[in-house]
């Protein structure tokens, strides 16, 4: 039994399942940080509770300030979203301690596939195929390095050295020659220590022109483990996500029937329970390996849910109160696209971005969906994730929904904080993402240089004029009125002057 | 009417002319509408809507999908920019200098390794030159657009 739902997360995620809790009629608890006081998810919620402490560590990691909310409030469940305590098996485990409903698996199976060297290995042991790399245990620096020297050898450049608590990108690094090599695991071991608090790192070959491709599964305690079918999330900028679809472009239903087995046997293999998803590099020979599970709701669960109808969150909450999962066999129906809106600079280096959300007018019409945890008129702080909404569209075909995504990303107006929404637009025009050619290394391959916009002059020249005509009427100290105004005689210096040194 | 704006090639002087409702720049003309946005009709009789907010002395354009960063410059400021470009892209904390002062670099150096957002930034050395100063060690938590060294070009 579920009746009440303590959602331990912010933004975006905290309103998905704070509305999708509404839906199912159960009640719900947002938990905050001082500086989320005026969040959105915070009055989504039926009620929310202001958490003490500044520090991200003091608020929404605090796993005991969290559980006596929980307790104070009478929540039964704790739904921890993306992020945060998602994948914390030592939380997932106090709070069943605590008689309270963990909407996600168990903390044996967070734990197997939380640490990404057991991952490989149990992968291994259930017959998953997965990259051929090696494990490092060390956690000496300087044993650590010199086995990373020593594993390089045998694995092979290019390589990839991975955090194994890692995620994100974070504690990530590829490397080309053996030059860069120290460097790059010192690195990788700095932000793996920063991020994580655990600096051991892997290697494994990096696989280039590989698609990322992942399979979707559910799997409930009544002894019911199924696959919906693949999303393929290859273009990525700085190992982040940025583009996602379902179906994948160069998909078979052979191959589709092959990778879903992979992963329900991979969730199998943990006794899994709840919404979870199987990453796979999908290599150009047709070949898969299985690359980490993800033990949470993921950030582009949306495309998943428009092309299969299946509600994933409201799932994940049926099978945490015991019941069976709802959905019947899978069925993919039309194309979905899902892209990530960041505050940051795409044309420096994709550099995070703040400021004030002056205007922000995401798109409408037939087939476009918006998850957000924001709207105008508040600020983006660099306290948080500078992701700022997912944008996702459904239509029959691929190519149509493109199209839509197009129109879509054309129509969204944020005003006051730089964001990659022209970048994202941009990117729906390349021909490896028309053609569904992408991979890993798209981005990079597209824009060696880093990416500029293509902005044409007539453009540009309505842009100055809008912002002298702003100036000149006082629009932004709302002095002007839609009549009246004084008269001046024609000028013949109405003129843009472009006088550069 | 006559206003400066900054681009990075260098500043732009654009003048407009009101008549009655109507505001003209060369063949272009604009409306401003009941909601503040402004109606634009170009030389080929095209119309768009294109949206605008002043934020500081900033103002954000977007028009026909693309979005424009115009800073206005007031009358009589001077134009000098702030130098080189080696100052904190945001909030955050010294993780490693690996410069000193005197040192000579060459173009695209990394000279410092800032920690912000959880990910760390690179700042790097737009042209060769020696390095004149540097201002902050590593740990240090730094504010956004403070200068972290100062490069005399060569």
């Amino acid at each position: 039994m579920v009746s009440k739902v303590l959602v331990a997360n912010r933004g975006e995620i905290a309103c998905r399942i704070l509305r999708a809790c509404k839906e199912a009629g159960l009640a719900s608890v947002a938990i905050y940080a001082e500086n989320d006081s005026s969040s959105m998810f915070v009055e989504l919620a039926d009620e929310a509770v202001l958490l003490s402490g500044e520090t991200i560590a003091e608020t929404y990691l605090d796993q005991h300030q969290i559980l006596s909310i929980a307790e104070s409030t009478g929540a039964d469940a704790i739904h921890p979203g993306f992020g945060f305590l998602s994948e914390r098996a030592d939380f997932a485990r106090a709070v069943a301690e605590a008689g309270l409903q963990w909407v996600g698996p168990s903390p044996e199976a967070i734990e197997k596939m939380g640490d990404k060297m057991t991952a490989r290995i149990t992968m291994r042991a259930a017959g998953v195929p997965v990259i051929p790399g090696e494990e490092i245990e060390h956690e000496d620096e300087s044993d650590a390095l010199a086995a990373i020297e020593e594993a390089s050898h045998r694995v092979g450049y290019p390589m990839l050295l991975k955090a194994s608590s890692g995620g994100g990108g974070k504690g990530m690094r590829a490397v080309h020659s053996p030059d860069q090599l120290i460097e790059s695991a010192k690195g990788a071991r700095r932000e793996a220590i920063a991020a994580f608090g655990d600096g051991r790192v892997y290697v494994e070959r990096l696989l280039t022109g590989s698609k990322h491709v992942e399979i979707q599964v559910l799997a409930d305690c009544h002894g019911r483990t199924i696959h919906l079918g693949e999303r393929e999330c290859s273009v990525q900028r700085r190992h982040q996500k940025v583009f996602e679809e379902a179906p994948c472009a160069t998909m078979t239903p052979e191959l589709r029937e092959a990778m879903g087995q992979a992963a329900v046997a991979a969730a199998e293999a943990v006794n899994y329970e709840g919404a979870g998803t199987v990453e796979f590099l999908l290599a150009p020979t047709g070949e898969f390996f299985f690359l980490e599970m993800n033990t949470r709701i993921q950030v582009e669960h949306p495309v998943t849910e428009l092309v299969t109808g299946v509600d994933l969150v409201r799932e994940q909450l049926r099978i945490a109160a015991g019941d069976a999962m709802s959905c019947g066999p899978l069925m993919i129906r039309g194309h979905a696209i899902e892209v990530r809106l960041y505050a940051e600079d795409a044309s420096n280096n994709f550099l995070p971005a703040i400021g004030p959300l002056a205007v922000f007018r995401p798109p409408e019409g037939p087939g476009v969906r918006l998850d957000t945890g924001v709207r105008e008129g508040d600020e983006v702080t660099p306290n948080y994730d500078p992701m700022l909404a997912k944008l996702i569209v459904w239509a029959p075909s691929r190519e149509e929904a493109l199209q839509r995504m197009r129109r879509a990303l054309d129509e969204f107006v944020v005003l006051g904080t730089t964001t990659n929404i022209r970048f994202l637009r941009e990117l729906c025009d390349e021909s490896e993402v028309i053609n569904g050619t992408t991979d890993t290394t798209t981005i990079d391959r597209i824009w060696p240089d880093g990416w500029q916009p293509t902005v044409p002059r007539s453009v540009e020249d309505a842009a100055l004029m809008a912002a002298a005509v702003g100036e000149s009427s006082g629009l932004h100290r709302g002095q002007t009125v839609a009549s009246g105004g004084e008269e001046t005689s024609p000028s013949p210096f109405e003129t843009i002057n472009r006088r550069f040194p | 009417m006559y206003h400066q704006f900054r681009s990075p090639e260098g500043p732009i002087e654009v003048t407009v002319a009101k008549h009655g409702h109507e505001w003209s720049l060369g063949g272009l003309s604009a409306t401003i509408m009941a909601d503040g946005r402004l109606k634009i009709t170009n030389a080929d009789g095209s119309t768009s809507f294109a949206h605008v907010a002043k934020v500081g002395d900033v103002w954000w354009v977007h028009a026909e999908g693309h979005t424009f960063k115009l800073e206005r410059i007031e009358p009589g400021a001077s134009d000098t920019d702030d130098g080189g470009g080696l100052t904190a892209p945001m909030p955050g904390k010294v993780l490693e200098v690996l410069v000193t002062a005197g040192q000579s670099v060459s173009a695209g150096t990394t000279l410092m390794v800032l920690e912000a957002m959880k990910m760390e930034h690179r700042i790097v050395a737009a042209n060769d030159g020696t390095v004149s100063a540097v201002h902050y060690a590593a740990g240090d938590q730094v504010e956004q657009g403070v200068a972290l060294l100062a490069l005399d070009e060569s």
